[in-house]
């Protein structure tokens, strides 16, 4: 459990890290050259990976590729979207306040998500968490 | 290095604000792509074709829309990003399956952005600008991840 307990934590403390070494990235590069660098060097990462996998037996599911509906393949260029925006910002808001404001936009939607999606059920406690959410953010957005 | 001039007008603030929810947005999105694509074909396809289409992506963008440098070096870590986001991919879904399960990951990696995000600040972490976090910005992380924690195990199973 503790194990488990440290990758969680890990996971989320790696998107940091990706996000400042991307920020870093973007003062030379540009918002969009950095997520460019962030894709190419995670595919070539991921692609190395898979290729040893198959030589060691374990081949990619490519059939079920065929069977992934279309709209899934968009998840790249939205990635791609998703990294120079925070690149751009850590530099300009810094990495606590990225951090805030990106969990923020991702929690909010994905209650607005599983309202379309689920309808009424558990609304008043998402209803909830969303303004408390909102409250921080406009704490966090005056200056 | 002041890439960044003086941003303290509250208009821009309001600009990154809404630019920072917006990404928050896309996130969401963005999972649900590619957790179809993990469903049908697997998480190491499910990270490595959303990362391949992003490369083609970016680059793409880059060749319609370049500004070429800006004269400013980056060291050669910082090409690096891409390797944390994939290692990232693998952790979650490996922690995810264990008895935290999945709203117990996402709990536990708000924890750890915000911790690194108050390190990276303070230290000025990587070649980025250090700052300090005002008592306002703490009030805010803390309605901010409880909300969050509220959203995360309040959900109807």
């Amino acid at each position: 459990m503790t194990l488990a307990i440290g990758m969680a934590v890990l996971a989320g403390a790696l998107i940091g890290l990706s996000r400042q070494v991307n920020g870093r990235l973007s003062l030379a590069k540009g918002a969009l050259g950095a997520s460019f660098w962030n894709h190419l060097v995670g595919s070539l990462a991921l692609g190395t990976a898979t290729l040893l996998l198959a030589l060691a037996g374990t081949r990619p599911d490519l059939s079920g590729l065929a069977e992934t509906p279309a709209y899934a393949w968009a998840g790249g260029t939205l990635g791609v979207v998703f990294v120079a925006a925070g690149s751009w910002l850590v530099a300009r808001i810094g990495a606590t306040m990225t951090a805030l404001l990106v969990i923020a936009g991702q929690m909010v939607s994905g209650a607005m998500i599983d309202t379309l999606c689920h309808g009424a059920e558990g609304a008043p406690l998402r209803a909830t968490g969303v303004l408390v959410i909102l409250a921080g953010v406009a704490l966090a957005s005056q200056r | 290095m002041a890439a960044n001039g003086p941003h303290t007008a509250s208009s821009t603030r309001l600009v990154h604000s809404f630019a920072a929810l917006a990404t928050g947005g896309l996130l969401s999105l963005m999972v649900l792509c590619n957790a179809e694509v993990t469903r049908n074909a697997g998480p190491l396809l499910g990270s490595l074709v959303p990362h391949a289409t992003g490369t083609l992506a970016a680059g793409l963008a880059l060749a319609l829309l370049a500004r070429r440098g800006r004269g400013l070096e980056a060291p050669s870590w910082a090409y690096l990003g891409g390797l944390s986001g994939a290692v990232t991919v693998m952790l979650s879904s490996m922690a995810a399956n264990t008895a935290l399960a999945l709203s117990g990951t996402l709990a536990l990696g708000l924890v750890g952005q915000a911790a690194f995000g108050l390190a990276a600040d303070r230290w000025g972490l990587l070649g980025l600008p250090r700052r300090r976090p005002t008592v306002r910005d703490l009030a805010a992380l803390t309605l901010i991840l409880g909300g969050s924690t509220i959203l995360i195990f309040g959900a109807p199973a």
